[in-house]
């Protein structure tokens, strides 16, 4: 049989010959895909894991445009100039002088204004808004709360999560990419001085409300500010506050010396019951009934009221922040 | 759902970064046209382009709108989102009317929703009202005083009438109208019998 087709070819081959030479198409199975695709697969595998490409690499880039597109978007107006000093890091400006240095110029002429002093106007301001905005949200919450909630709301982690969603990531100047979690916070924080010196101090807690605050919005607050000794801190509270001495009493209990067994315990106070709470023995149900007390007098309990994000801030706050 | 979706991200409808609440942000941060000056696939495209790109760009001043023009390649809708979507729309010989509609949809959604499988269709505001069971929801009052072991409470709920029960039942109801008698001293003369 292989006999018999090599002399086809052969024929075949024969008559190619005489013919004059032509390009013609044919349809056929196109059989190089396959071994190009695997060979390009071989190819990136043997390469590795690869950074992402930023945005402004791209054809379809236009820094400017961009810049004023994220005010709009915001809703703020914004001098373009002084924005895109706030995206700039310290870092980018030094890797730009490197540069420099690198291509042969001994005297770099970098004037590029970075971010710096902006951050630290913001960092100011967004403390001060937002420690005034929680002790006027959670009037009966102590000094200990209100600081575990500010840190947790200006936690690089919190801002940098903020700033991706703004659409920062792309915009900032940084000396890698993508930037790293403190650039981007770094960089929010700039935009929010910049918004103070572009409109105004009152526009800056507006932002500062709109899109730092909000992030309290249907959080387990207990989760942000975790009382380690529940017991203790509501013995002083209830010194402090004169609401008498705490009594635990056993309100109910089921399956007792077993393996499911529940206790239920009531903390009273004046022969009133100011918490309960259950649990698998008395000590720690004792320890729930005290979270649950402590959530019932400072305020912040799991069904409390959704906090006013419409609150504006008061001109003599506004004149102790200046 | 077919198996096709089975690999497709999932999770539930969810407002980025709590939009909404404090003001409201345009989640779709840049568009790119992509068409060709001559086919005729990109017939819309084009015309679209002339007639209400500019409109467009006016009334959406926080999108970026990007045009390529490219050499026989099909057109092509690229929105970008600001949780980090992309998403590519083909729109091979679809007309300006269509082309405005699907520029419509990526302005409005927050993400890919394609690109979604939606865990589940429903929606509760308020999971629950009175919290989660335990043993001591809704418990009688009169449990906190009984003591034990307590005959009452160690009663089955479904007692059934017995066949003696039901003939004593019936025995009383004949002797009723016999006043002479009370039932009790009849039923002790049956009982001597």
């Amino acid at each position: 049989m292989s006999l018999f087709r090599l002399s086809l070819r052969i024929l075949n081959q024969n008559k190619g010959l005489t013919r004059l030479p032509v390009l013609d198409q044919t349809r056929c199975f196109k059989r190089w895909v396959a071994p190009t695709l695997r060979e390009l697969r071989r190819r990136q595998k043997k390469l590795g894991p690869q950074l992402p490409q930023p945005r402004s690499g791209f054809i379809e880039w236009n820094y400017r445009a961009e810049l004023f597109a994220f005010g709009k978007r915001l809703h703020e107006e914004f001098d373009l100039e002084m924005l895109q000093a706030a995206f700039t890091q310290p870092s980018y400006v030094q890797k730009e002088q490197v540069r420099q240095r690198d291509l042969g110029i001994v005297e770099t002429d970098v004037v590029i204004k970075d971010n710096y002093e902006l951050s630290e106007r913001g960092a100011y301001l967004a403390n001060e808004c937002v420690r005034a905005y929680l002790s006027h949200s959670f009037p009966n919450v102590p000094v200990v709360g209100i600081n575990a909630f500010t840190d947790y709301l200006l936690s690089t982690g919190m801002l940098s999560h903020i700033a991706t969603h703004l659409g920062m990531t792309e915009l900032l100047l940084d000396d890698n990419y993508p930037p790293k979690q403190e650039s981007l916070a770094r960089s929010l924080l700039a935009v929010i001085g910049t918004i103070e010196q572009c409109s105004g101090q009152e526009q800056a807690f507006l932002f500062i409300r709109d899109f730092v605050c909000t992030q309290m919005n249907q959080r387990d607050l207990l989760e942000i500010w975790g009382i380690d000794d529940p017991e203790l801190m509501l013995k002083q509270v209830c010194e402090e506050r004169n609401l008498g001495e705490i009594e635990p009493r056993l309100i109910g209990d089921c399956g007792k010396n077993t393996l499911l067994s529940a206790y239920h315990v009531g903390l009273y106070a004046n022969k009133k019951l100011i918490g309960r709470g259950f649990g698998e023995d008395v000590a720690t149900a004792t320890k729930v009934a005290s979270l649950n007390a402590l959530q019932e007098i400072f305020g912040i309990q799991d069904n409390m009221r959704p906090l006013n994000f419409q609150a504006h801030l008061k001109p003599e706050i506004r004149n102790a922040i200046a | 759902m077919s198996n096709s979706h089975l690999f497709l991200k999932s999770g539930f409808p969810r407002a980025p970064l709590q939009n909404g609440i404090g003001r409201y942000v345009c989640q779709l941060q840049r568009v790119t046209l992509k068409f060709c000056k001559n086919h005729g696939s990109s017939r819309g495209m084009r015309e679209f382009i002339e007639n209400h790109l500019v409109d467009f760009a006016k009334e959406n001043p926080g999108v970026v709108v990007y045009v390529k023009p490219r050499r026989h390649r099909g057109p092509v809708l690229v929105g970008e989102y600001l949780n980090g979507d992309r998403e590519w729309l083909n729109c091979r010989n679809a007309n300006k009317d269509d082309i405005s509609k699907w520029l419509q949809l990526l302005k409005t959604q927050n993400g890919s929703s394609s690109s979604l499988r939606l865990r589940k269709m429903w929606h509760t505001d308020v999971p629950s009202i009175q919290g989660p069971w335990t043993p001591f929801t809704l418990r009688a009052p009169e449990a906190n005083v009984a003591t034990y072991p307590n005959a009452d409470a160690s009663r089955p709920l479904d007692v059934e009438q017995s066949a003696t029960d039901k003939l004593i039942e019936l025995f009383k109801q004949q002797r009723l109208a016999d006043k002479n008698k009370s039932t009790d001293e009849v039923l002790e003369e049956k009982r001597a019998e």
